[in-house]
Parts: structure tokens; sequence; C-alpha cells
């Protein structure tokens, strides 16, 4: 099309400018266009949904062992399936998701806050997305064909190495945890580097929203915190596999060395999937207080702490190792200092209710139950933090109830907050605010009821991860309303599915901001175009649509027949390149399916570490040696060199 | 408040709760001083996190009446002070809270690192999937013996517990008398326990150890000093032989059906240490760790199926004739 | 739609851009900090471990040897020379120099990884037989696999500009090759010195 150049540089595109940047931004159709897209917001998509999935079966496991422990001595499942059956909880819930769930929020929401066409490196994120998918499919043939992992979701030698633990139910746990880990990897780096590198121009540090502060920092601790467990694992792998000793104590290995390395990873992941929630909440509680939040800097400050403190402690799982005193010592104090910020964020958000005209929708629900749950869960936290207190209580249910409150509270409370929130933008329709009231309140309700008495039965004595107990130890009564609760809490997620599945189909059009919000995203139409913004925005303010001036300044003169976005510089969000991404491609599937060739198959062979190599090669020369073809003249980029 | 009552602290809610449940599993009460010094944190603990939740959800629920009945924002400068002030001194109190359980942490981790006094006994525990086995430690040699899953230990008289494990990690733990402590192969650690009180205690394993972690727990049995010692006489001595036909038709079913594969009974030839000793077996209130009582019906369901009692146990399925099982159980009892 | 909208007008931005500007730039630097960052935790692990025994290395193994080690150290910091080259060459747009200094980098870097072979040789031990050995093995091959993408990654783009099928848009993508060859061959530094020269000091 020749009368582009003419149109853009005359300003503002038409209806035909519009059309074409439609063609260019399209994956394409059917099956072959869902295999190939790399669209940000089509793979987030698929990638919150099958994280979804895995919370459900997730739910349905931990359903089946709160009907196991309903009364001593039941006899519904036996010790091998229930120690399959935790593992799979926790795996799933931490691997599969708990961390994807988390990115792949921020993957579709983080190109649309920061006002951009597409995620960097688009081709690498949906290629995150099908590694992610290889592992929970591992994860879950294992099951199924009785080769679940059955060493817990921190998985410790020597019961996870070679001796303690023959067959392959390990080496399944060890290579799903490696897909999840290249999926997160990569996706930090995308995010990292599309905060870093395209936002809307304007949109300088100090006006970047605190969700995506929350991503950026998140972003960080994965890269910091993710090759600690990718080491551990294929020392896990080696020690199984090829006869090495780096957990064997008779040889001298070390099994505290897995211990170290796990929860250098452990504790920052916990926070990899709260420092989002965090920033879910404030981005809610603003719109639904009315005003703008309270202590901005201030928050901003408490992630950046979060973030830099959660590495210093991961020595508060091991108190009962019999580590030396003094480490101990300053493990406590770091544990105790990540209050501090922590406290700050709450304070700061019960300040902006204070001071603003709350509005009781079913996003602001979530977020004050959030509120209330976390700061039980985050009290008991700093309990379980003393050293003393924690020697009776590790590895009881005390702590069980400990990472309930926080998980479900601090994590997965925000997150259906942002589901009710978002929910709007991503599908053009509203969800019901009825059933999203029953949905929080059956929620609430259900998870005081199933983790508070597991408090109680922690400091009765109860251990975690047993199958039984005799009657006689008194803790039936408790356990069976924890399994009530469990219930309630499932019948709550059930009305949420329901919720979707009636919106999706009749729900209310919700136009392009429904709620009254600040952040771009609700500039744009709902669901968005495939690139977002027809225009790239100019930011003016911290809260981009509520204090933009009636103009309403864009960026004009990118091209419609590529993919380009604007590169804008790090500290300020000066624009200073065009670049352009690639489009829709089958290489990201096919380098995924190699690696998956290469992990699946080096549980049984050897041979797989050549074989799939073999076979990422072609993939690889695909994905970069595909070239394009435009019309329209060529592009600086595309001439000869 | 006097000592007793701020003891019982963190024991109201869980009394209130369970009036009525066997107190030996609980990890309240406290029975000895280990014990008593972290539950005394724990009610400081429990409290000031009870008082701190309060406070914010009575700050969360004020604000939201506040902002509902407003019809404008408090905004402008003023506003803002305010809030600063109140967000201020909040994170200042929190500050302060968390200086004090510092503290009041180090000041019980030192105590507990430094409750010295003599040992009275020094005793070696080594976990085994899943079961106890337990090594009283004398200089003198001939005053060693091993036993199984029941720890005895004089009352008021400090006993120094070297934990190891040889298979995978374990963790010993006996809430009523202090805290617990990873059983980590490659490692040996030491814990001190002293009861005050005489009683059976219950212990179990912590740390998830495989099939049947859930099942392995042991005892632990505070005897005033007169009754420990005639219980330590007694557990050094061999076995005694066999005084009727049955029972020594039993012992040669014991000796000749493999059980002498794994276990020891001191005095015969029975000698390998793959299971628990079963020296003086009948002293033993339960068996398997915990499992079941020590009665002659469930010992001859032991012997005959482990395996449905404890599905993973390291010890296989005996198929004997009933007048085999009948002389073995007479003997197994007679192990006094 | 107001039609009184303020323009921001871009199309006079370059789309060939280096560096920092560059977004893959900022990719690669990525993937070296959390490559850099697995390296170290290797070698925490190393470190760790050598607080279990008396002797560094055990019992009665040898120590490793020194000569392969060390032409292989300077064989991988003279990478650096035409990577170097291409780096200068790709600033300047000139094709010849791109591909000349990749494919001589690639032809050095292929000889590192079969060196590579012999340095593990020069550990004088196997990897099953103790935590030493496990750990030693566990740095060097880890270093390796990023020195086999790496022949990989410089060998496709030489190709790449030597077949002229380069667009200009690549020269960028040359540069930051080179940007990640000198952090492989600057982390081997240190790495060397603990593997190779650890045991004698430790
Ligand atoms: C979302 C996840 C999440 C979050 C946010 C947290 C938050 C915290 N956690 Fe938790 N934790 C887990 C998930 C999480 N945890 C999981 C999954 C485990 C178990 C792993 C396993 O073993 O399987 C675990 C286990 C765990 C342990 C090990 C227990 C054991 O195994 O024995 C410890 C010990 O220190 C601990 C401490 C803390 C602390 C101090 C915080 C702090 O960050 C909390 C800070 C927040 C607050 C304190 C509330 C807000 C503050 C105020 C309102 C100010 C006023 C407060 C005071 C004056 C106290 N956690
Ligand atoms: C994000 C993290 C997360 C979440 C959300 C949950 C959610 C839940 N967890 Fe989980 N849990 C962990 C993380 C999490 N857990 C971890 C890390 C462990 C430690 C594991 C280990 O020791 O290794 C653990 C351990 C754990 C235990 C201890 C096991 C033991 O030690 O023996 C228990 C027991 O009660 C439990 C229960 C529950 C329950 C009842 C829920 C409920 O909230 C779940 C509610 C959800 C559903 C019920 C699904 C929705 C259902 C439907 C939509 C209906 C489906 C419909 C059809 C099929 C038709 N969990
Ligand atoms: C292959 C080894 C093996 C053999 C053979 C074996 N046992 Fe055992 N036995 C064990 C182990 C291991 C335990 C501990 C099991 C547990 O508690 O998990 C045990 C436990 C016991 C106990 C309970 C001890 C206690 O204090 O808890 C008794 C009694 C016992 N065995 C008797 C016998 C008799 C009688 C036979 C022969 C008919 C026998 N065992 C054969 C390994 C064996
Ligand atoms: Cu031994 Cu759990
Ligand atoms: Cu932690």
């Amino acid at each position: 099309m020749s009368s582009t150049e003419a149109q853009v540089t005359a300003g503002l595109l038409d209806a035909e400018g519009r059309a074409e940047m439609e063609r260019t931004w399209d994956d394409g159709p059917g099956l072959r266009g869902w295999l190939r897209a790399t669209d940000h917001k089509s793979v987030a998509k698929r990638y919150v949904a099958t994280a979804f999935l895995f919370f459900v079966l997730g739910g349905v496991e931990a359903l089946v062992m709160r009907v196991q422990l309903a009364r001593p001595e039941n006899g519904l499942v036996d010790p091998e399936l229930y120690n399959q059956l935790f593992t799979m909880h926790g795996t799933t819930m931490m691997f599969l998701f708990g961390v994807p769930v988390q990115l792949a929020m921020a993957i579709y929401l983080v190109p649309l806050m920061v006002g951009t066409r597409n995620i960097a490196f688009p081709r690498l994120n949906a290629f995150g997305y099908w590694v992610y998918l290889i592992g929970g499919l591992l994860l879950y043939s294992g099951f199924v064909l009785n080769t679940g992992p059955d060493g817990g979701w921190f998985n410790y030698v020597p019961l996870s190495g070679p001796q303690y633990s023959p067959g392959k139910r390990i080496d399944v746990w060890a290579q799903t945890v490696t897909f999840t880990e290249i999926a997160a990897l990569v996706a930090a780096v995308e995010l990292i580097v599309t905060v870093l590198k395209q936002r809307a121009p304007g949109m300088s540090l100090n006006r970047l929203p605190l969700y995506v502060w929350a991503v950026l920092v998140t972003a960080f601790v994965v890269l910091f915190a993710m090759p600690s467990v990718a080491l551990a694992s294929m020392m896990l792998a080696l020690d199984r596999l090829v006869g090495t000793h780096f957990f064997n104590p008779a040889e001298g290995g070390d099994p505290l060395l897995w211990q170290h390395l796990f929860w250098f990873f452990g504790h920052p992941e916990v926070y990899i999937m709260f420092i989002p929630a965090t920033g879910f909440v404030s981005e809610i509680i603003p719109v639904f207080a009315r005003r703008k939040i309270f202590g901005h800097t201030a928050l901003v400050l408490a992630l950046v702490a979060t973030g830099f403190l959660s590495f210093g402690l991961w020595v508060h799982h091991m108190f009962t190792t019999g580590l030396p005193q003094l480490g101990q010592s300053f493990f406590t104090a770091a544990s105790l200092m990540i209050a501090i910020p922590s406290g700050v964020q709450v304070f700061c958000w019960i300040a902006t209710l204070w001071a603003g005209r709350p509005r009781f929708d079913t996003p602001l629900l979530f977020v004050l139950g959030f509120i209330v749950l976390f700061t039980l869960g985050g009290i008991t936290g700093v309990m379980v933090a003393s050293v003393p207190f924690d020697q009776q209580a590790h590895d009881t249910h005390f702590v069980v109830a400990h990472l309930h409150y926080v998980q479900i509270g601090a994590f997965v409370f925000p997150l259906f907050a942002a589901f009710y929130y978002w929910f709007p933008k991503i599908t053009g329709r509203m969800l019901s605010e009825a059933l999203g009231k029953w949905n929080f309140w059956l929620f609430f309700i259900g998870v005081n009821v199933t983790f508070f008495p597991l408090h109680f039965l922690g400091l009765m004595g109860m251990t975690r991860r047993v199958y039984t107990y005799l009657p006689e130890t008194g803790w039936g009564p408790l356990n069976f309303v924890a399994t009530v609760g469990a219930f309630t809490i499932a019948a709550s997620a059930l009305l949420f599915v329901a919720n979707v599945f009636r919106s999706l189909r009749r729900g209310a059009p919700a136009g392009d901001d429904p709620w009254g919000s600040h952040t771009l995203e609700w500039g744009t139409s709902s669901p968005p175009p495939a690139y977002n913004y027809l225009h790239i925005p100019v930011v003016q303010g911290l809260y981009p649509l509520w204090e933009r001036t009636p103009d309403r300044p864009v960026v004009t003169g990118m091209g419609t027949e590529r993919r380009e976005v604007l590169l804008t510089t790090v500290l300020d969000a000066e624009p200073d390149a065009v670049y352009q991404h690639p489009g829709p491609s089958e290489a990201p599937l096919l380098a995924a399916l190699a690696v998956g060739v290469t992990f699946v198959g080096g549980i049984f062979t050897t041979w797989a570490f050549v074989v799939g190599p073999a076979l990422l090669f072609p993939a690889l020369l695909r994905w970069f040696w595909t070239q394009e073809r435009h019309e329209g003249p060529r592009t600086e980029g595309e001439e000869p060199a | 408040m006097s000592a007793a009552t701020r003891r019982t602290w963190p024991a109201i809610p869980v009394a209130i709760l369970l009036a009525a449940c066997d107190r030996e599993f609980s990890a309240t009460p406290p029975a000895g001083p280990q014990a008593e010094r972290i539950s005394g944190l724990t009610g400081y603990l429990a409290w000031t996190g009870t008082a701190v939740f309060l406070a914010v959800v009575a700050f969360l629920l004020y604000a939201l009446w506040r902002g509902r009945r407003r019809a404008e924002n408090a905004a402008g400068p003023a506003a803002e002070r305010t809030l600063t002030l109140w967000v201020g001194g909040a994170v200042a109190v929190t500050t302060l809270i968390l200086a004090v359980t510092l503290v009041l942490n180090f000041q019980t981790g030192r105590a507990l690192a430094e409750f010295a006094e003599p040992d009275a006994l020094v005793i070696r525990v080594t976990g085994h999937q899943w079961w106890w086995q337990v090594d009283y430690q004398d200089p003198d040699y001939s005053r060693r013996f091993t036993t199984a899953n029941e720890i005895h230990i004089p009352v008021g008289r400090r006993v120094r517990v070297e934990v190891q494990s040889r298979d995978v990690i374990h963790s010993f733990w006996a809430p009523n008398l202090h805290g617990k402590v990873d059983l980590i192969p490659g490692y040996t650690a030491t814990t001190y326990l002293r009861a005050d009180r005489p009683g059976v205690y219950h212990g179990r394993c912590a740390e998830y150890c495989g099939m049947q972690h859930a099942r392995m727990d042991f005892r632990v049995i505070a005897e005033p000093p007169e009754k420990f010692a005639a219980w330590y006489e007694g557990q050094l001595k061999s076995a005694t032989p066999p005084a009727d036909s049955v029972r020594q038709a039993g012992r040669q079913v014991f000796l000749s059906k493999g059980c002498a594969l794994c276990h020891t009974v001191r005095g015969t030839p029975a000698g390998s240490r793959v299971g628990p000793d079963l020296t003086h077996l009948a002293t033993r209130r339960t068996i398997a760790a915990g499992t079941l009582p020590n009665t002659r019906g469930h010992l001859g369901g032991w012997v005959s199926d482990p395996q449905k009692i404890k599905p993973g146990a390291k010890m296989p399925p005996n198929q004997l004739a009933p007048n085999e099982l009948h002389a073995l159980l007479g003997y197994l009892e007679s192990l006094k | 739609m107001s039609p009184e909208r303020t323009r921001l007008d871009v199309s006079a931005l370059p789309k060939v851009v280096f560096g920092h500007r560059s977004l893959l730039w900022w990719g690669t630097l990525g993937f070296a900090v959390i490559e850099g960052f697995t390296l170290l935790l290797m070698v925490a692990s190393y470190f760790y471990l050598r607080t279990n025994e008396l002797a560094w290395p055990p019992g009665r193994t040898p120590n490793p040897d020194l000569l392969v080690p060390t032409i292989n150290t300077v064989l991988l910091l003279l990478v650096i020379v035409p990577m170097r080259a291409a780096d200068r060459a790709a600033k300047r747009f000139d094709r010849r120099g791109v591909a000349r200094g990749l494919l001589v980098a690639t032809a050095l870097t292929v000889g590192v990884a079969v060196l590579r072979w012999f340095e593990l040789l020069a550990l004088n031990v196997r990897w099953d037989a103790h935590g030493y050995a496990s750990v030693a093995w566990g740095v060097v091959v880890l270093h390796a696999t990023l020195v086999a993408v790496d022949v990989f990654e410089t060998a496709t783009l030489g190709v790449l500009f030597a077949s002229g099928k380069a667009r200009k848009k690549h020269f960028p993508d040359a540069s930051d090759a080179a940007d990640y060859q000198y952090f492989l061959s600057a982390v081997w530094v240190p790495l060397y010195f603990i593997v190779y020269w650890g045991p004698r000091l430790l």
C-alpha cells in the first residue's frame, strides 16, 4: 500500500491505516494461527487458562487429602498415593500455578500498561508457554501412569536420591521443574526488557504504575532465584542418572547443600507470587477508593526492599537442621525485617481507603479479604521466624496454616481481584457482581474454616505430610472442620468457573473503561486490538487517564506494514529508536518440542541429550533465518548488509 | 502475672477447644525447662500477634466505615499530613514490636543453648525408615545396651541426646520436652532434655522420610530415678531363656523362620541390627514405632503381615502355621 | 475522537541501533546474568563441599594438571581478538569484516570446545568418584555447555554474514554476540583458577 507513507507523515491513521494495522498484527486464522501465535495477549490468555486448570487439579488433589484426613485412620487413600498427592499438590500450586499465572498475568498486562504493541522477544514468549505446557503435561502423565513424584514439593535428598527413590518418580519431578524454570526465566527477561525499553514516551520511571514496578522487581527476583533451583535439580538428576555425589554424604557430598540451594530459590519463589499480587492491590485500591494511592514512593521502596530481602531469608526454612546459632539469629532478624516493608504496604493501603470513598465491588472485596488474611498469615510468618518457636512449629500443620494463609490470602485473593478487575478488559464483558459476591464470601469463610484450625493442630503436635493419625491423638474434630472448609472453597471456585462461562456468553458489555480506572490499558478498546493501541499514547503523569490533557497526545510516524514498536530510553522514556518485531512463527513450538525431547527423553536415556539438541538445531535455524516478506519499500534494517 | 499462668498462656485456646483430649499428644503443656522456655515465647508471640492483627483489622474497618459516609475525598496537604503521621506512627510501632521480639528471641535461644547442667545420661538415637534405634551410652561398655522406640529417662536430670541417621533425614521431636532436631545423614546433632514431671511423653518423626513417615512415633518415659535405675538394670540383662516348652518352640521358630536375619535378642544367636532390638520387647508399650499397643493380638497381626498394618515397612510378611505363631507369640511375650 | 491531538512524530528515529539502545543487547545481558549467577552458585557449592573434607582433593586423588587448562584459557581469551574486530566492523557496517571476525572466532571456539575434553581429563578424576570430583566436573561442564551454545550462535551469524543474506539489522546482533563472548571468556578466568589452582591452595 503506497499511500501509507503519506498517511503516516500526515499524522493520525484513518480507517485504511487501521485495517492495515489489523492485517500486520494478526497472527493468522485457525489452528495454524493459534500454533504460530506470538501476540502477547493470545499467549497470555492460554497461559492463564492453563495455569488455572492446574489450580483446579491441585485443588482437587487437596480435596482428596482433606477427605483422607477428615477422620483418624481413614482408608480412602494409601500412604503411597497420599505422598504423591501432597507432592503433586505442592508442586502444582507452586510450579504450575503460582509462578506461571503471575508471569502470565504480567505478560498480558505489562505491554498494555506501559503502552506498547507487544512484549519484547515475542517468539521467546511463545516458546516459554510451550515449554511450560510440556512440563505440566509431563508431571500429570507421570501421575496418571503411576510415576507421580512422592518426595514432597521441596524434595529433600537423600530421600529423593538414587538410593531411596529408585524408579522414575523423582526424575519426573526434576524435569518438570526444569521446564517451568526455563519458562519463568525467559518470561522474566522479556518482562524486564519490555519495561525498561518499550515504555510509551513520557512514562519515565517515576510514572511507572505500581503493578509494573512489582513485575519488574519480581522479574529480577526470578532472574536470581531460578538459577539456584535449576542448578539443584540438575545436580539431583546427575546424582540419579550418572552417579555423581553432590548430595551423597558417604562420598563427600552433602544433603544440606540441596536444602541451601533449594531454599535460596524457594523463599524468593513465594515472593514471586506475592509481589505481583501486591501490585494488583496497589492498582485496584485507588480505583475503588476513588482517589490516588497514598504513599506511592513508599510503596515502590517497599517493593524493592521486599525483593532484596527475600534473598536473605532462606535459612528460616532450615532452623531445625542444627546450623550455628549466630547464623540463625541473622536469618531471624532478616525475617522480622521483611515485616516492615509489608507493614508499610498494608498501612498505605488502609490510609488510601481511609481518605477515599470506597466502592464495594467484587475486586475491592477480594482486596479487603487479602488485607485481613495476609496480615494474619504474615503474623504467623513472624512467629515461625523465631527460632525457638519454629523448633516446635516446624513441619507441623502450623506451618501448613501459615503457608495457606499467605498463599491463598496474599496471592490467590489478589489474583481473583485481578480476574474480576481485568476480565472486562480482556473479554469485553463484565463478570456477574452477584455471583462475584458469593464467590468472595464463600472463599473467605472457607479459607478461615479450613486453615485456622490447622494452627491448633500444629500446636497439638500434628506433623505435616502424614497420611493418617491415631484416634487417641484427638486431632479428629479439628481435621473434620478443616475438611468442611475445603469443600466450601471448592464450591466458591466452582461458582467462579460458572461466572466466567456465563459472562463469556452473556455478560454485560464492558466498554473501554467500566471502573473509571487510571492506567493506560483502559484507554484502548475491550478487548484490545492485536496492536494494542492504534497510536501509542504519550504519558503525562502517574495516572495517565486521570491526568491527561484534553489534546491527548499520541505518537505518529510509525509504519503500519511491519510490526514496529517504539523503543524509549531506560530512565526517562524518551523516544529512541523504532524496532521491528517478528511476526507469527512455528519455530517456538518446534524448539519447545526439541527441548521437550531432550529433557523428557533424558529421564530414560542419555542419548536424548544428543537427539534433542540435534532436533533443536533446525528449529533454531528456522527461528533465526526466517525472512519475512513485506510490501512496500524496504526499511533501513532490511537493506542488504 | 505469676510464672505458672504465664506458662499456660498459649495453652488457653487449645485447652478451651480440646479440653477432653489426651494431653500426651499435645505440644502443650510443657513438662521440662526447654519446652517451658519455648512455651513462654510462644505465649508472647501469640498474644502480641493477636493484638497486632486485631488492631490492623480495626483500623481497616474504621477506614471503610468512614469512607463510606463521606461525600468528598479527604485530599489536600493537611489530609496528606495526617495520613503520613498515622502511617509513620504505625511503622514505628511495628519496628518497635519487632525489635522487642528479636531481643526475646535471642534471650530464649541463648537460654536453650546454655542449658548447662551435668549430663545424667547420654543417649544416642538413630533414625531408620521407620523406627527409632536407641543406644544408651556409658563409658563402661558393659553398661551399654540397645533398645527401640521407647526412651526412658530419669526425672529432673539433664539428658544428652545425640541424634543421627544412616538412611534419610528424620526429625526427633518430643514436643512436651523440647523443640525438634533433624537427623541428617553425615551429621550428628545434639539436644538436651530434662523432664520435670514423671509421665509418658509422645514423640514423633517430624521430617518427611518416605512411605511411613506418619507412623514413626516414639515415647519418652520420665520416671523417678529409682524406677529408672531398675529399668536400666533390667534392660542390661540378656533375654531370659524360655522356661516352658511352648516358649522354647517359639524361640526355635524365631531362630529358624528368618526373624534372626534382622533382629537381635541378646542371649540367643539372633544378633542382626536391621530391625529393632527385641531383647526386652515385652516391656515396651507399643510396637512398630507407636503404631499399635503391645498386645498379643496386635503382635500376632504384625508378625503375620506387617504390610497390612504399616504398608511399606521394611519387614516382610511371615507365613506361619497357627501353632508356630502361637509359640512365637508366647516367646515374644516372655521377652521381659 | 478529538481531531486536535498533539502528535509526537517518530518517523525520523533510527531503526538500527547498537548496544544498550538495542533490545537484543538487553536480552543478551539478561541471559548473561542468569548464566553468570548459575556459575557463581556452582562455585559456592564447590566451596561448600570443600568444608566437608580434610584434604582437597580428598584422599589420594591427585591434583589437576595445569598444562591443557592453561593453554585453553589463553585460547578462550584469544577469541576476544577476532570478536572485537567483528564488533568494530559491525559498527562500521562492514559486512566482510564482520564475517571474517565471526568465522575466525568460530574456529577458535571450536578449538576451545575440543580442548575442553582434555581439560576434563586433566582433572585426573572421574565425576563419580566423590563430591570433589562431581563439583569440579560440574563447574567445567557447565561452562562448556555455554561454550557449545556460543559456537552454534557465532557460527550461524558468521555464515549469515559470509553468505550475503544478512541485512543491515543484523549488525547489532553481531555486536551483541561479541559482548556475550567477552562475558564467556572473562567468566572463565576465575573458574579456571578455582578449579585448577584451587586444589593446590585450598
Ligand atoms: C505468598 C507466600 C508467602 C508469604 C508472603 C510469606 C511471608 C512470610 N513468611 Fe512464609 N512461607 C510460605 C509462603 C509465604 N510466606 C510457604 C509456602 C512456606 C512453607 C514452605 C514449606 O515448608 O512447604 C512458608 C514458610 C515460612 C517459614 C518456615 C517455617 C517452617 O518451615 O518451619 C518461615 C520462617 O521464618 C516463614 C516466614 C515468613 C515471614 C516472616 C513472612 C513475612 O513476609 C510476612 C510479613 C507480613 C506481615 C507481618 C503482615 C503485615 C504487616 C503488618 C500489618 C505490620 C505489623 C506486623 C507486626 C508488628 C508483626 N514462612
Ligand atoms: C498457591 C499455593 C496453594 C494453594 C492455593 C493451596 C490450596 C489448598 N491447599 Fe495446599 N499446599 C501448598 C500450596 C497451596 N495449597 C503447598 C506448597 C503445600 C505443601 C506441599 C508439601 O508438603 O510438599 C500444601 C499442602 C497442603 C496440605 C498439607 C498436606 C500434608 O502436609 O499432609 C493440605 C491439607 O489440608 C492442603 C490443603 C489445601 C486446600 C484444601 C486448598 C484449597 O484452597 C484448594 C481450593 C481449590 C479447589 C478445591 C479447586 C477448585 C475446584 C473446582 C473448581 C471444582 C472442580 C470441579 C470439578 C472437577 C467438577 N495443602
Ligand atoms: C527383613 C528384615 C526383617 C525380618 C526378616 C523380620 N523383621 Fe521384624 N522388623 C523389621 C523392621 C525393619 C522392623 C521395624 C518396622 C517399623 O516399625 O517400621 C521390625 C519390627 C518388628 C517388631 C516390632 C518391634 C517394635 O519394638 O516396634 C516385632 C515384634 C518384630 N519385628 C518381630 C519379627 C518376627 C517375629 C520376625 C520373624 C517371624 C521378624 N520380625 C522378621 C525387620 C524384619
Ligand atoms: Cu522419619 Cu519422618
Ligand atoms: Cu521463607
